[in-house]
């Protein structure tokens, strides 16, 4: 037998079924039984699992010497392994029980043996040693090439295909998954308003500052240029042109006194690269990751960013796409006296807002929350709807395509990523409610701009 | 146990063959045949081993003299299995002629289920064959489908 000690992991071929497998059990007598298998499965580096349907003799065997050996055959090449295995449990439902329920389904309508290969249960094997047996013809055991990165794009489409339509949601999972598949130290995702020409940062992961809510024109940086020119864009190494870093350095002041988000920035960044979102043809927004190594980002980093992007984008516009609920908005309660007062300041100058002292938002964003404020001041309303935001004429919304959803999706984010005593928290599609962590007042309204 | 006809023809034709055997610590192991002849008059039959590509095989036998045999006919699956004590001797002649009849007829009778040669090439050879002679105590059918296990003679 050959010296190769092969990683289950890399024996995909060898669990195609497409040659059967085979197992040996022993009774405790020392009585050797031998029987084919339709199914083995990957479960993890350590365990497989096969499809139980009718080896009364395997399974009476296993009862009382639970050491087995089971043959794989290379469904490509022929190569012949031989793993041998302890059997441990057998689970009769979840996901792996469904998954190879499913295949043995299809595959024995295929062989004419539908219904007769019933999954009983799936038995699972702890793996002790790999061997693959020598072959009298040429070797015939090739690495599997692997494609982790694919795998993870699969991954992530499959986290966004379960998630129930929340965009919040699918932010956060793609951004844990360019974090966690490209390695990189910094990950960030804009959305793009197509009518300012700007992306505004929906979420971050690895800056110092996570910059939710800042504004970058397209065109300005390797973020901005794939949103205006809808394409990839890769800088590789930055460690000569450092105007990055000095624009961190500009842009970090006081944002209270500036009201100006700063942008995501890492000073230290070597490889930024930038795939612009499109679903039907429009831009959505732009995935960003920077890394501090140089060469950070291969092609095949680029199109398993381009998968996720596209698969957000997707995500984004199906959601926007959705009808919102009708549910009644819940009555108003009345404000808790005793609770500590939260400062609100609006500025109807730039339509900017601060509470609390903080600097939060300005412009349509800043209108948004200050109308609901105000009517939650009023009347003591807490619940809204984009419906009714949209139908309101006192917010001047602009005649083209509202945007409502990002802005509103921004500034819930804003206000969580400031931790403010003021949260917006979904209730349903298209259906909010405010949150106070104490009680809000206003502070006389004024013309000055407070710098 | 005495087999019919039938059985013989069977196990003796174009099916693929695998074996289990134990340590003598109770460790299983799997291994492929290539080729049976049974000995008429009597309830053993002969499988041929490759020594080179399934040493531990081999060696089990030597060490508990216990085998189970299935054969496949891979056009319907239909399968038994035999199991009985089992020893070896060396191969002949004889015996190598019949390994190469038994390669070339399941080679053709694999193509004609789409299995390429090239992979079969890979399965079975004729190197330090080894003749592993069982004494049949048991035949049981194997072919998928609700009599799966049954036996067809006595107790294993």
């Amino acid at each position: 037998m050959t010296g190769i000690a092969p990683r289950l992991r890399d024996m995909e071929r060898f669990f195609e079924g497409i040659v059967p497998s085979i197992i040996a059990t022993s009774s405790a007598r020392g009585i050797p039984n031998v029987s084919y298998l339709s199914h083995v499965v990957l479960v993890d580096d350590e365990h497989v699992g096969l499809s139980n349907q009718f080896f009364n003799t395997t399974l009476t065997n296993l009862s009382e010497n639970p050491q087995a050996a089971i043959l794989l055959v290379d469904g490509a090449r022929g190569g012949q392994c031989r793993l041998r295995a302890v059997y441990e449990e057998t689970v009769f439902d979840g996901p792996l029980f469904s998954r190879v329920s499913t295949q043995l389904d299809a595959t024995s309508a295929q062989v004419g043996m539908a219904g007769i290969m019933r999954l009983r249960g799936v038995d699972i094997f702890r793996v002790l040693d790999i061997t693959v047996y020598p072959s009298p013809v040429a070797a015939p055991i090739e690495p599997v090439a692997s494609e982790p990165l694919l795998e993870a794009s699969a991954s992530l489409a499959m986290t966004l295909a379960g998630l129930p339509g929340q965009v919040d949601a699918a932010l956060d999972a793609t951004l844990e998954w360019m974090r966690d598949t490209l390695a990189c130290g910094q990950a960030a995702i804009f959305l793009a308003d197509e009518n300012t020409g700007h992306l505004a940062t929906a979420g971050s992961l690895g800056y110092e500052r996570s910059g939710v809510g800042s504004e970058i024109p397209f065109g300005d940086g390797v973020f901005g240029s794939a949103a205006r020119e809808r394409q990839i864009v890769k800088i590789s190494d930055l460690s000569r042109a450092r105007r990055y870093s000095a624009a961190v350095k500009a842009s970090a002041g006081n944002e209270n006194l500036t009201r100006t988000i700063a942008p995501p920035m890492d000073a230290e960044t070597m490889s930024q690269i930038a795939v612009p979102m499109v679903a039907g043809g429009r831009l959505v927004g732009v995935l960003g990751a920077e890394s501090r190594q140089r060469l950070a980002f291969s092609v095949v980093h680029e199109a398993a960013l381009t998968l996720a992007a596209q698969h957000l984008a997707a995500f984004i516009a199906l959601s926007e796409a959705s009808p919102e609920d009708q549910r009644p908005i819940p009555p108003a309660s009345p404000p808790d006296r005793s609770a500590r007062r939260i400062d609100i300041r609006y500025f109807a100058f730039d339509d900017s807002i601060f509470i609390a002292g903080d600097y939060i938002i300005k412009g349509i964003a800043g209108r948004l929350l200050n109308h609901m404020l105000k009517t939650h001041a009023e009347t003591g309303r807490t619940g809204f709807t984009n419906r009714e935001l949209r139908l309101s004429t006192s917010l001047k919304l602009p005649e083209f395509k509202d945007n409502l959803e990002t802005r509103l999706l921004l500034l819930r984010r804003r206000l969580a990523d400031k931790a403010s005593p003021i949260q917006l928290v979904p209730t349903g599609r298209g259906q909010f409610s405010l949150e106070f962590d104490g009680r809000p007042a206003f502070i006389a309204e004024t013309e000055e701009d407070g710098r | 146990m005495r087999f019919d006809e039938e059985i013989a023809e069977f196990i003796a034709g174009p099916v693929m063959m695998v074996i289990g055997t134990c340590d003598g610590a109770n460790q299983p192991d799997v291994g492929r045949g290539v080729g049976c002849r049974v000995l008429l008059g009597t309830e053993a039959i002969e499988v041929l081993i490759s020594g080179w590509q399934w040493p531990d095989t081999v060696a089990n036998i030597r060490e508990t003299g216990e085998a189970a045999f299935t054969f496949v006919r891979p056009s319907d699956y239909r399968s038994l299995q035999l199991k009985g004590a089992a020893s070896l001797r060396e191969p002949t002649a004889d015996d190598l002629a019949l390994c190469e009849r038994y390669i070339a007829g399941v080679t053709t009778a694999l193509a004609e289920q789409g299995v390429p040669s090239s992979m079969i090439d890979v399965w079975l050879t004729n190197r330090e064959l080894a003749i592993a002679r069982l004494d049949v105590r048991a035949v049981s059918i194997k072919t998928p489908g609700s009599s799966a296990g049954s036996l067809v003679g006595a107790q294993a």
